[in-house]
């Protein structure tokens, strides 16, 4: 079966209408990953956009027909390997899924993730990166790439945007061996649809995958271009697209199909957030994307 | 004393916002280009493409108007027309 008819099969478990932006990547990966494991899944989604457009709940409904819960920002992965361990003494089967904002999982609640992954606690863990805090007005978190305005650290005489680099969560957590990390990104679906199945087959430990959503709000981009810019995001490298099982990465085909790979200017160039960069700063950012491919080619043996 | 929570689970308790309200553009497929390929069902947000009997429809209950429906169709088959009052 191809991805548009078993997409089209599949109940979409999230309500039809939330309270996210128009064009928000964010919502599509939510309901494409809760079609693909099904109606027997635990969601905690802890506070961030998802949450704040109602997915954990407003005022004693829900905005899902699975149950669901808002955890501290923090502690996501702890509470929900608690929920896991109660389940397993019901159904094993039961799919616990986190679906964390990139600041819930690289800044306020890594440690909680990075305990969980060591303890192997086998729930999955997804963080939505849209790459800075972008429910509460577009601060600056871990992810955040470099050069990126944000309302802190706004351009103006002084300041030039971000000044460090973004963390990589998802090799960070493939170098302390989690049981499988994978990058993901709503523009190929089929790839995405894959590991979220493969994810759920995983029974020996953490799952930990992460998806990177444009954001149109706070990225400065139209809605209509949403899916545009995360494949821009893979074409040019920016974003790599790979998988990470029992000390062997993997390279996913988008990422790997590459003949030509696009200029980083193409993702970088219309978005609001990247509008005051020079030739300077895209050098810059060019070098950080070219090493971070070496560096996966060497790891994956290519 | 009775109790003041409710079992949310399935269709019961579902917080539902009319986000149809938002907006300003509906799309509106071709029929004369559309080839049924499912781009638009794939990258829908709010999954409001459907495929009924091997034929793309949209469902414009909670449809936001996001276009990127029209953006990513490969065959440009989805028109844009406004919203009147």
């Amino acid at each position: 079966m191809n991805t548009v008819d078993f997409l089209n099969s599949r109940e979409d478990l999230l309500s039809p209408g939330i309270s996210a932006c128009q064009g928000c990547m964010a919502e599509l990966s939510l309901r494409v990953i809760l079609k693909v494991l099904g109606e027997k899944t635990v969601l905690v989604v802890p506070p961030g956009c998802m949450a704040g457009a109602a997915v954990g709940g407003w005022n004693k409904s829900l905005g899902t027909k699975i149950p669901a819960a808002m955890p501290q920002l923090g502690n996501s992965a702890s509470m929900l390997a608690g929920i896991k361990a109660a389940y397993d003494l019901v159904d094993p089967d039961v799919h616990c899924l986190a679906y964390a904002g990139d600041g819930g999982t690289a800044d306020i609640g890594l440690q909680a993730l990075s305990a969980a992954a060591e303890r192997r606690d086998n729930i999955i863990y997804v963080c939505n990166d849209n790459e800075a805090y972008m429910n509460t007005g577009f601060q600056k978190s871990g992810t955040t790439p470099h050069g990126a305005r944000t309302s802190t650290t706004p351009v103006g005489s002084v300041g030039r945007g971000k000044v460090n680099f973004k963390k990589d969560v998802p090799m960070m957590m493939a170098m302390q061996n989690t049981a499988y990390v994978a990058t993901l990104t709503p523009a190929y679906m089929n790839d995405f649809v894959e590991k979220v199945q493969k994810a759920a087959t995983i029974k020996d430990g953490l799952v930990y995958l992460h998806v990177l959503n444009p954001c149109p709000t706070g990225w400065g981009t139209k809605p209509e271009n949403s899916i545009a810019y995360a494949r821009a995001a893979v074409q040019s490298r920016y974003f790599l697209l790979y998988e990470y099982r029992n000390y062997e990465f993997t390279v996913s085909a988008p990422t790997k199909n590459i003949r030509e790979p696009k200029d980083v200017t193409e993702f970088l160039q219309k978005q609001k957030r990247f509008a005051h960069l020079d030739e300077q700063d895209y050098e810059e950012v060019r070098r950080v994307v070219n090493s971070r491919w070496e560096n996966l080619k060497k790891l994956a043996g290519l | 004393m009775e109790n003041e929570y409710r079992v949310v689970y399935g269709d019961s308790g579902l917080y539902v916002l009319d986000t149809a309200s938002w907006r300003t553009f509906r799309p509106v497929i071709d029929e004369t280009k559309c080839v049924n390929c499912g781009t638009c069902l794939l990258y829908c947000p709010v999954c409001a493409v459907k495929k009924v009997d091997g034929r793309i429809q949209i469902d414009l209950s909670y449809c936001k108007g996001c276009g990127i429906c029209r953006t990513e169709c490969p065959k440009q088959a989805i028109m844009w027309v406004k919203e009147e009052e």
